[in-house]
């Protein structure tokens, strides 16, 4: 089935099965990989993409239910890295082996935008992506350094 | 779906409008590590000045690593040597993956046992002195050639040349970059090799701590990991292996789903069905074997694991299945330990006499559960097989095995397999066998001409691990007058596979006079494998829960326990430790009930000798309410690794290495239903997340004891938070945690 997408500001048109989850009708389909695989079961948010700005796991989001809507993967956070919360991943050195980041990054991008000025407790509930590197607490520091960086 | 907000707004406008208008203070990074930098060609009018090192027309500087990056920082650290020495500008540096195909051919040219032998192409520390030396070697002679060839050019004495950011410069004014002098300066003979700095000398090692150099391309998402590879003509297959370990496939109705949408074969896969090579393996615990599975091939991968879901499979579970439950395992594993080992690995002294003697003796059984590594990254890899031919596209931990696995499955000659290194998402030893290397070639042999990408469910890695031996311990001290240990026994039981360092090879094992360890094997089918700090990860555990029994019976703090114990070692790195982490830690501050602090030591590699390995001190402070629900509340860690060279890789790693060792100590434990493992995903096997973590793990670097060696990070706090957070919870609630992982333990108190 012919299915019509909006993602990171490019319409584009996708034929596979309808229950297709949109994580595999990125990274296969579409050969766009930097939203990534860990779980399948909307556990472990490495797949994170936004639906109209909305934190969503793409693993359990079929593609039936993606058309329509405007959809944003880590490839489209910015145009060059420049997203605050990019710039800070690396100034803080957050990353160790870096395959969960992509979905932090999301999650963490859509939580400044719904709260700007988070409090530990918001990051916690926010972002519940699991790290098996251990990176949370600089994750954490980073989050809160980008809210002071966008809101001077 | 799971949605995590549910208010909308037009995310991109902002942030963008946001972002430009940010200035950010930038540490140093090479912007140009390649998202796949495996085993690439020299461009043309490039200079090869040894296997390891080639500089570009441009200045540029490849520098080929093999030390895989895991997420531990290789490829920075190596960039980092060739700064020292060669003084490129940071961005210029290039690291790329050493190929092992060049490395057959050339006589290991980068796995001799200069180079690191059987580790070299082994993600392990970076810091060793083989892979040191080498790359500072390395860079210092492309140094002094470059000198040579531009002195040449300019007239003037070498010694009158510096280089400095990629520029060479004479007093008389005259400069020029690298890309000048390549092709000159590559073939100059030196009369002798020039010696690399002394560290004193040293103003880039020790002195910056670059961030890791695919930084970059983590955060906009182009890093390729091995699952992430895309070749022309690719198939997905998804992969089923025997449910119970070691059984065999029946049979399966191949029928029933081939012409479900982009199938194109149904292959099976089973042991002794490949073509051995000459090939040595190079790591040391043997070859793996294929496992009976069946496997779906498919144009795209969503359909290969629809239809594997959809086939009819039948398996002989085999004599596995006679291990109906955990605790049955458990049980044979403890009643292991009711009568002596069938080896001794330590035995000193009389310890029998002194515990005859004994006023005071104390005891403990421990046990520790399979636990599976659960890197984020599923296991996966993507092989192209011809009769002629194999390219193998794979996130490694030791590429060198995976390259011989691929010759040693296909009986391709070794010169024709070319093995590419991808990036890796997360290790801690899961990739290091490379038994998954070999069922993905397995697969891919069946499907020829066209590269198969294998990717495991989380489930199907989950339950076809390697795991962390399943193990049992009871150690028993007799006190002396003054309360301290005047003897210890050691019993250690477990699945083939278990480890016994961490308990034979540990301080007080050295220290004491009269010492026993023994150890039994338990003849489990589960397979097991290195799994961050082996043996080591269950042994810390049972030596430092038991030394806080020995310290609460004699009625000692035990932090002065261990300070007095510990302070009579050979190696001072063990008492500067224990004092910076007592000094830092708040240690002796009055707590409200419900919180305690608890304190573990010990030390990774040090094969029982002083100034060896990696120490780590941890102290952990918990708070436990009634009902018996743990919070961790502060973390304070000291290490000592001898010295350093990057602060913040080592902070990192520290901090990572603390995290799982909490998670495994905390969360993990396999389950076994008639011999299947039952865990299949995060929902049954947890993982801490944001909400589960102090605000900060506190490093302390006072417990540096200068020795002169860069010993490894990751490994060595995993062992120590587990023993630091039950003898937390001891002292927050007077209950005892003997078993991990500790959420299944009852810890309320009234």
């Amino acid at each position: 089935m012919a299915v019509n997408l909006m993602i990171n500001g490019k319409a584009t048109e996708v034929d596979a099965d309808p229950q297709t989850p949109l994580l595999w009708v990125l990274r296969d389909h579409l050969g766009m990989t930097g939203t990534k695989f860990g779980c399948g079961i909307a556990q472990c948010g490495a797949c994170t993409v936004h639906i109209d700005g909305v934190a969503t796991r793409s693993c359990q989001f079929p593609l039936e239910a993606a058309e329509g809507v405007k959809i944003t993967t880590i490839e489209g956070l910015s145009p060059d890295s420049s997203h605050p919360l990019q710039k800070l991943w690396v100034e803080f050195n957050v990353p160790q082996c870096g395959y969960c980041q992509s979905g932090m990054l999301m999650a963490a991008a859509a939580l400044l935008e719904e709260i700007p000025n988070p409090t530990d407790e918001d990051i916690d509930q926010y972002v519940s992506n699991i790290c098996r590197c251990g990176t949370y607490t600089r994750v954490r520091a980073a989050i809160h350094k980008a809210a002071d960086m966008m809101k001077a | 779906m799971n949605e995590i907000k549910t208010t909308r707004r037009n995310f991109i406008i902002s942030s963008l409008a946001l972002g430009g208008a940010l200035v950010i203070g930038t540490r140093a990074q090479a912007a140009t590590v390649d998202v796949s930098p495996w085993d690439l060609p020299n461009t043309t009018g490039s200079a090869e000045f040894t296997p390891w090192l080639t500089i570009n027309a441009d200045g540029s500087v490849i520098v080929r690593a093999t030390a895989v990056d895991i997420g531990n920082g290789t490829l920075t650290q190596i960039a980092a040597y060739i700064k020292e020495e060669l003084d490129p500008v940071w961005d210029q540096i290039k690291p790329q993956y050493a190929s092992t195909n060049r490395d057959y051919l050339e006589e290991n040219v980068y796995s001799g046992p200069k180079v690191g032998g059987a580790l070299a192409y082994f993600s392990g520390r970076s810091t060793g002195p083989a892979r040191m030396d080498t790359y500072l070697q390395v860079a210092a002679s492309a140094r002094e050639r470059l000198r040579a060839a531009a002195a040449a050019a300019w007239s003037v004495p070498a010694s009158e040349i510096t280089i400095t950011e990629g520029m060479l410069k004479h007093a008389s004014g005259k400069s020029g970059g690298f890309g000048e002098f390549v092709t000159a300066a590559a073939a100059i003979q030196l009369a002798e090799e020039p010696k690399p700095k002394d560290r004193s000398q040293w103003v880039f090692l020790g002195k910056k701590h670059p961030g890791k150099v695919q930084l970059p391309e983590i955060v906009n998402g182009s890093l390729i990991y091995g699952v992430d590879v895309i070749q022309p003509n690719m198939v997905y297959a998804a992969l089923r292996q025997s449910p119970v370990m070691g059984g065999t496939l029946k049979s399966f109705d191949a029928d029933a789903v081939k012409s479900m949408p982009g199938v194109l074969a149904v292959v099976a896969v089973k042991p002794g069905d490949n073509v051995p090579t000459d090939l040595k393996p190079p790591f040391p615990f043997g070859v793996s074997t294929a496992q009976h599975a069946v496997a779906v091939i498919a144009e795209h991968y969503w359909q290969a694991r629809t239809a594997l879901d959809a086939l009819p499979v039948e398996w002989d579970d085999g004599p596995g299945a006679q291990w109906k439950t955990t605790q049955q395992m458990n049980d044979a594993a403890i009643a292991a330990l009711d009568k002596p080992g069938e080896k001794v690995e330590v035995s000193t002294g009389d310890f029998e006499g002194v515990f005859k003697a004994a006023k005071k003796t104390v005891e403990g059984t421990y046990l520790t559960p399979y636990c599976e590594q659960a890197p984020m990254e599923p296991l996966n890899g993507t092989a192209m097989v011809t009769p002629e031919r194999v390219d193998f596209w794979h996130p490694s931990q030791h590429s060198q095995m995976a390259y011989m696995v691929a010759a040693d499955e296909t009986g391709v000659k070794p010169e024709n397999v070319f093995f590419h290194q991808t990036f890796v998402g997360g290790g801690f030893g899961r990739r290091v066998f490379s038994d998954d290397a070999r069922m993905v070639v397995a697969v891919a042999k069946h499907f020829p001409g066209r590269p198969v990408h294998v990717i495991w469910s989380r489930e199907e890695a989950t339950r076809q691990g390697r795991y962390r031996p399943l193990m049992a311990g009871r150690l028993w001290a007799a006190l002396g007058d003054d309360g301290y240990p005047t003897a210890l026994q050691g019993r250690v039981s477990g699945g083939p596979g278990f480890f016994v360092s961490g308990i034979n090879d540990t301080a007080i094992t050295s220290m004491l006079p009269n010492v026993q360890i023994e150890s039994q094997t338990v003849p489990f089918h589960i397979l097991t494998g290195p799994y961050r700090g082996p043996g080591y990860n269950s042994n810390a555990f049972f030596v430092e829960t038991f030394l806080d029994e020995c310290a609460v019976a004699a009625g000692i703090d035990p932090m002065e326990y261990r300070l007095n114990i510990f302070g009579k070692w050979a190696d001072i790195g063990w008492a500067k430790c224990l004092n910076e982490v007592k000094a830092k830690s708040g240690w002796g501050e009055a707590l409200p009930k419900g919180q305690g602090r608890g304190v573990a030591i010990a030390n990774w590699g040090m094969g029982g000798k002083a100034d060896a390995g990696t120490t780590v001190a941890t102290v952990a402070k918990v708070e436990v309410s009634k009902e018996g629900v743990l919070k961790i509340l502060q973390i304070d860690l000291a290490f000592d690794t001898g010295r350093i060279v990057n602060e913040d890789a080592v902070r990192t790693e520290l901090e990572g290495g603390t995290m799982f060792g909490l998670n495994m100590a905390v969360n993990e434990g396999l389950n076994i239903k008639d011999g299947q493992i039952v865990e299949g995903n995060f929902d049954e096997y947890p993982m801490l997340r944001m909400a589960d973590m102090p605000a900060q793990i506190n490093v302390h670097f006072g417990g540096l004891s200068d020795n002169p060696r860069f010993n490894e990070i990751g490994e060595p706090p995993a062992g120590v938070i587990g023993p630091a957070v039950g003898n937390a919870i001891f002292a927050a609630t007077g209950k005892r945690i003997r078993q991990m992982p500790f959420r299944t333990q009852d810890m309320s108190w009234s």
